[in-house]
């Protein structure tokens, strides 16, 4: 990650407006992402959304409607990954009938980290992207 | 090794030794289930190549294995294409059944 930025794509059949609702609504982003979400998004408002456990927090920054969304994104608690410390860019472009939703999180840490500590939280929240379409259901030990 | 941490006893077990060796007692203590249901979970954590084991005496020693732990770009890499992939199919799903209600 020598330029700090991670990126990937996703091409969705469903228009723009359609995807769009599923980045700030916290209802519809837990279906996708984490087990629950508080969001405003609103530019200054919150994002908050736990991964199994994992506390991400940070801040909406731009929310156009339905073209893009970024917002800060970090994890409570993490000092690799300090809340607010990372920023996430959401943009959705039409394509075709669909969508082509690119996403960019930049402003990521050098990957020479202390192996100490280093993405404990984040080794816990892969759990999470592995289960894919499976529910982890509330976990008891995720906050202990 | 996503098997072995799918038991939440297990991701306590890994938690509790990530920031040094403990030995299989002092683990064991800190459940209120069998040492000997604990000690399966330590071979299976083990096997997983999530645990490095070390005799020391009588003892056996625990330690996380530093290849447990991912860095950011490997967390990233788990995290954002497979949420995507659900997103896409949520909304997908959705849209689907969007359509039939409107026929």
């Amino acid at each position: 990650m020598t330029d700090g930025t991670y990126t990937t794509s996703v091409r969705i059949d469903a228009a723009p407006g359609d995807v769009f609702p599923y980045l700030t609504d916290a209802a519809l982003v837990v279906r996708w992402m984490g087990d629950w979400a508080d969001l405003d998004p609103t530019p200054g408002g919150k994002l908050v959304i736990d991964i199994n456990g994992v506390p991400i927090r940070g801040e909406y920054l731009v929310v156009e409607p339905p073209h893009r969304v970024v917002f800060s994104w970090g994890a409570a608690g993490s000092d690799t990954l300090a809340p607010g410390s990372t920023t996430v860019e959401i943009v959705l472009r039409p394509d075709g009938d669909g969508t082509l939703l690119e996403l960019a999180h930049r402003d990521l840490p050098a990957e020479e980290l202390p192996r100490h500590g280093v993405g404990w939280s984040h080794f816990l929240a892969r759990l999470v992207s592995a289960g894919a379409g499976r529910d982890p259901g509330p976990d008891p030990w995720a906050t202990a | 090794m996503l098997r072995a941490l799918a038991e939440p006893q297990r991701r306590r077990i890994l938690t509790l030794v990530r920031h040094g060796e403990l030995a299989a007692g002092e683990i064991a203590e800190q459940f209120d289930i069998t040492h000997q249901a604990v000690s399966q979970h330590l071979r299976v954590l083990r096997d997983a190549g999530l645990l490095r084991e070390r005799r020391d005496g009588t003892r056996r020693l625990y330690a996380i294995r530093p290849e447990a732990i991912q860095s950011v770009r490997e967390f990233l890499d788990e995290l954002w294409p497979a949420s995507l992939r659900r997103l896409k199919s949520v909304v997908e799903h959705d849209q689907r059944r969007a359509g039939e209600d409107r026929r």
